[in-house]
């Protein structure tokens, strides 16, 4: 098996209300639309079933006062009022029976995905349910309540140590993993959003480089709110080369959130399904170059839940298992699911280029961005080269 | 403020005085007499004044020159301090005002306590600015009448959203005043649609015009 899917229904019970936005039906729509394309049916694809995270693993990057609060809170009838302490119980991340359980599930599959690729079972895993990248070590933020990413990075610290590139291209900074790993130089984050000058959580700046003697092992693009895919490809390609060659990870840790598609409605970027083949692209070709092509790969945010989730999350599976996915989808799968939707769901996997129009301040917008890259040039390089002489 | 001081005594060398703003990376040294009061300033600045020219042959007689010369005779007597109450924006504009880069922090008997540097300010403001928890940025623009502000925060309170904090910036934009609000929200858009509703001209992620001045700027 070279690539596995790490899916169960089990990881649905993840929900926190009937209408809240982080609704595990778009995981369900997108495993049923990878299958309904057949791209589970070669012979080095498999699908690999979640298991639940042991509290061990949760402590590796949560205080234990927090395990415990979340543990309480998911009892039925539960005293919830001293659940803000712990960034729960908000209209964000609501307080829902059985959360503990829930979210340990969530963790359990991206620890899955880590064990299949670090013992050479997969050479890639994408947990589709995965990449709660804005949980803390004692605070829950951002409809997320563990950090199924840290936990799946600090138990390949422990059982192989090496080197964890992690890559977060979700629309929102990705915050709870990079201050998780802040003074860590075995972790490199790199997280590529919409600026947080605009966006939530209104962090990720250019000069947050980490501290200590993870110094320089934290980097940060933000974004023009109205970034389209040909500036965002541009300088993601120009960044990660760069930085894998010199950092030199053993095996890359990939949130594949996709709010930044331009029907997105709690994202102001413009990107299209373009932006997450290429993205899966470029990082496999890198992964395949500096550590042996191990990817382990989740989803994240991603709120057009019809018209979006489920193409580009096939999509990024597609690219990951290096199978080439058919543009049509089939009317089965329209059929299964457009009675639920409220919006009419789209008959190809790729938007046609000019689906959109085009942002009027384009040119000004590449600018921004190329101006970004090199002030994270400038501020990061130097340091970069540090870790290529072996500081 | 900076309570770990580096100070002189009016009869300590220039030279010292040099060694120690070069040690410790600092441009202001505070000059205290025996009793703890603050007697002058001296800037790093003053120091290199005071030193003969690299381009100049050195002249024999001049060579201890920094190791004879008190700090007392460059040192600025008439000094601008502020207290440790009072707000940071007065200690702001008093740095503003007189073009200077620190201001000493004393009590009412004169006595030193700290140094406010200009890199202290700016960080005080950063922090201001920025917020230090998760949060969506809005921009709103206020009718320039009172009640307006209080009718915004009302509707953001019947959403049940925490404002981690309201700047209202007194720059006009179509002769309404911009408030910004930082929310503890991902999902901002009830808010928004709600402050719509009410007839209010929301920006999210930005009031176009605010945009336009900031690139033009």
């Amino acid at each position: 098996m070279k690539s596995a899917l790490i899916w169960d229904p089990m990881v649905l019970g993840y929900r926190f209300s009937l209408d809240h936005p982080f609704n595990p039906r778009r995981v369900e729509m997108a495993v049923s639309l990878i299958e309904a394309l057949g791209l589970l049916e070669a012979p080095d694809v498999g699908v690999v079933a979640p298991r639940s995270a042991t509290d061990e693993e949760l402590l590796r990057v949560h205080s234990p006062e927090y395990l415990a609060a979340v543990k309480r809170l998911g009892e039925e009838g539960a005293d919830t009022r001293d659940a803000w302490r712990w960034g729960l119980g908000t209209d964000d991340t609501p307080v829902f029976p059985g959360m503990h359980e829930a979210t340990a599930a969530v963790v359990g599959g991206t620890l899955r995905a880590a064990e299949v690729v670090m013992s050479g079972e997969a050479t890639r895993a994408f947990n589709v349910a995965g990449g709660l990248h804005h949980a803390h070590r004692d605070k829950a933020s951002g409809f997320c309540v563990y950090d199924d990413l840290a936990a799946a990075i600090a138990w390949i610290r422990a059982e192989y140590g090496g080197r964890v590139m992690y890559i977060d291209y979700d629309a929102h900074h990705g915050d709870g993993v990079q201050g998780i790993f802040y003074d860590d130089p075995n972790v490199l984050t790199l997280s590529i959003h919409e600026s947080g000058r605009y966006l939530f959580p209104g962090t990720g700046f250019v000069d947050e480089l980490g501290e200590g003697d993870g110094y320089g092992y934290s980097l940060n693009l933000p974004l023009d709110p109205s970034t389209e895919d040909d500036s965002w490809i541009d300088v993601y390609s120009r960044l990660l080369p760069e930085v894998a060659e010199s950092f030199r990870p053993d095996v890359i840790v990939l949130q594949n959130g996709c709010d930044g598609h331009t029907l997105d409605p709690l994202t102001h970027l413009r990107a299209t399904t373009r932006l997450y083949e290429e993205t899966v692209r470029i990082t496999c070709e890198v992964a395949d170059r500096v550590c042996g092509g191990r990817v382990v790969a989740t989803g994240g945010g991603g709120y057009a839940i019809w018209r979006v989730v489920p193409r580009a999350w096939t999509l990024v599976w597609a690219g990951l298992s290096g199978q080439k996915a058919p543009d049509r989808i089939p009317h089965a799968w329209l059929d299964r699911w457009q009675g639920e939707s409220p919006e009419l769901l789209p008959e190809r996997l790729r938007d046609e280029s000019g689906a959109y129009p085009p942002v009027p301040r384009r040119a000004e917008v590449e600018a921004i961005n190329l101006r970004t890259l090199e002030s994270l040039r400038r501020q990061a390089f130097p340091l970069l080269r540090g870790w290529g002489m072996g500081f | 403020m900076t309570r770990a001081l580096h100070t002189v005594r009016p009869d300590d060398p220039l030279a010292h005085a040099l060694r120690l703003t070069r040690a410790h990376r600092v441009r202001h040294l505070p000059v205290v007499g025996e009793d703890g009061k603050l007697v002058g300033i001296v800037s790093d600045r003053d120091i290199r004044l005071a030193m003969p020219s690299p381009l100049t042959v050195a002249d024999p007689d001049r060579v201890d020159y920094l190791e004879r010369t008190p700090v007392s005779a460059i040192m600025t007597s008439e000094v601008i301090t502020c207290s440790g109450a009072d707000p940071i924006e007065d200690a702001a504009k008093l740095l503003y005002r007189h073009r200077i880069g620190a201001l000493p922090v004393t009590d009412a008997s004169g006595t030193l306590q700290g140094i406010l540097s200009e890199t202290d300010l700016l960080y005080a403001m950063v922090q201001i600015l920025g917020g230090t928890e998760p949060a969506s940025r809005l921009e709103v623009a206020l009718p320039d009448r009172p009640g307006e502000l209080a009718r915004a925060v009302s509707l953001v309170a019947k959403h049940s959203v925490n404002i981690v904090s309201v700047l209202v910036s007194p720059v006009r934009v179509q002769g309404d005043k911009t408030v910004i609000f930082h929310l503890g929200t991902i999902d901002p858009r009830e808010v928004v649609g709600a402050l719509e509703a009410e007839g209010f001209r929301v920006g999210w992620p930005s009031l176009e015009e605010d945009v336009r001045a900031f690139l033009s700027r």
